[in-house]
């Protein structure tokens, strides 16, 4: 770590969010650097839900697993109405993710299945696990570039699905238990992160093999996962509190801790303009980091406990689940 | 021996221990992605679990537990067997907003199992 500088947004409180959607608290984020023009929203989820992972329908709404109301539910941020829809009895989703079949794809940990919900019909299909990976603890997806859904299981698990047979095949992982967060780059390449391996690891999309890669942290942590326009990796450590990146390229790292005095990055997610984006249990905050600058710019939740477990993003915004509060977060911005 | 001097019942008796003792083995594998039960073992993602009853709760002084942890250690609870077991039903009940991500266990003998399983790890 070279040099590294910290800001915590000064917020005002300016409106009420929006007259369509009393719920929402807009603040107004200033004096940042890394992005410009800050405005933080609050959306209220269904109460004890447990908010998580968010995915984004092509209408504008957002869909977030509640993990303990077993529902994929979906949030129309216009008017802050929610349509929850079951998965089932015993259901306790994940991740969720978009599919190119524009259904939603979930990690549907309660009945270690994964699950496919059609958000036009609200049907409900589900593809168990093979039964010698029974408790799976599924975790997280994504979709390759070929339309192949991938997935990790804590337990120690990876595997892929084809949408158009609804084939599964499941591997074990080399380093054991710790599969978490998964990502694909824009070259193709399918990586995921073993939080309890603290390595990251490449599957090889034909054989399915998975080749391991050690952070230069020990037991680090590492438990999520984005890759950014450039094909690199960067990496949440939650043991560590830092946040790194690795080159596929080169096989280079680097390695930032998070501000604070002691940070537990649990997320990343990497936005259109390659800013960095994490959540910091340690702080309560999510935190934005600007790769250039090497500046994190903070931004604590307004309430406590508010466990932010997986971020996404849609161009001028990210997205994440408060899962403490049963809220969804969104901060929108304008590029630096 | 003991087997014996028992006679049937007894020797049900054994095996339903043994058998909660594996289904508390099978039970906790998902938990060892997280959490140890070997004193020796540090720098999981969750605190380690050996020695947990008659512990204060947030009692690894090893980890950096969550602030609701942290404050329900710092009003004097400590973990008991029925307390473990009440948790395992239902961690969020117990302690909204915690940092472990856990939906509980529905069914009373996986939960007794569970419990007795991490309690016998002192």
């Amino acid at each position: 770590m070279n040099r590294r500088e910290f800001l915590t947004v000064s917020t005002t409180a300016v409106a009420v969010g929006a007259l369509l959607n009393p719920s929402a608290l807009v603040r107004a984020a200033e004096n940042q650097t890394g992005l410009k023009n800050a405005r933080i929203s609050y959306f209220a989820a269904r109460p004890g839900s447990r908010s998580r992972d968010v995915a984004f329908a092509p209408d504008g709404a957002v869909w977030y697993c509640g993990q303990r109301d077993g529902t994929l539910t979906r949030l129309d941020p216009e008017n802050g109405s929610l349509h929850a829809v079951s998965l089932g009895e015993g259901a306790a989703p994940h991740g969720v993710v978009l599919g190119p079949d524009n259904a939603f794809w979930v990690t549907e940990g309660g009945q270690n299945a994964i699950a496919r919900l059609d958000p036009a019909t609200d049907n409900v299909d589900l593809i168990p696990l093979p039964t010698e990976f029974s408790r799976a603890n599924l975790n997280t997806g994504t979709f390759d570039l070929q339309g192949i859904y991938w997935f990790t299981g804590q337990n120690g698990v990876y595997g892929r699905v084809d949408p158009k047979t609804s084939a599964i095949e499941v591997w074990a992982s080399p380093g054991g238990r710790g599969p978490y967060g998964i990502t694909v780059t824009p070259s193709g390449e399918v990586w995921y992160a073993s939080l309890a391996g603290s390595h990251i690891a490449q599957i090889d999309r034909v054989s399915g093999s998975a080749r391991m890669v050690q952070p230069p942290t020990p037991k680090q942590g590492a438990r999520r996962i984005w890759a950014d326009s450039r094909s690199r990796l960067w990496v949440s450590e939650w043991n560590s509190g830092q946040v790194s990146v690795f080159d596929p390229e080169t096989s280079d790292w680097k390695t930032w801790k998070l501000p604070g005095d002691a940070p537990r990055a649990y997320s990343v997610y990497v936005d259109e303009h390659d800013g960095i984006w994490l959540t910091d249990f340690g702080a309560n905050a999510i935190v934005h980091f600007d790769p250039d600058t090497e500046i994190f710019t903070s931004f604590p939740s307004d309430m406590p406990n508010a466990n932010v477990r997986q971020m996404a993003g849609r161009p001028g915004e990210a997205w994440g689940g408060e899962s403490g509060t049963d809220r969804l977060v969104r901060i929108q911005f304008d590029p630096a | 021996m003991l087997l014996l001097i028992l006679g049937p019942w007894g020797v049900t008796f054994a095996a339903d221990i043994e058998d909660l003792t594996e289904q508390g083995r099978i039970a906790f594998e998902p938990c060892l992605s997280c959490h140890a039960l070997d004193r020796s073992t540090s720098g999981m993602p969750g605190p380690n679990l050996a020695g947990l009853i008659g512990r204060p709760v947030a009692g690894d002084t090893g980890y950096a537990y969550s602030p609701v942890l942290r404050a329900a250690g710092d009003r004097g609870l400590t973990w008991t067997p029925g307390r473990l077991k009440q948790f395992l039903a239902d961690p969020e009940a117990m302690f909204p907003g915690m940092w472990m991500s856990y939906q509980g266990i529905k069914d009373e003998r996986e939960q007794e199992s569970l419990a007795g399983f991490i309690a016998g790890h002192k």
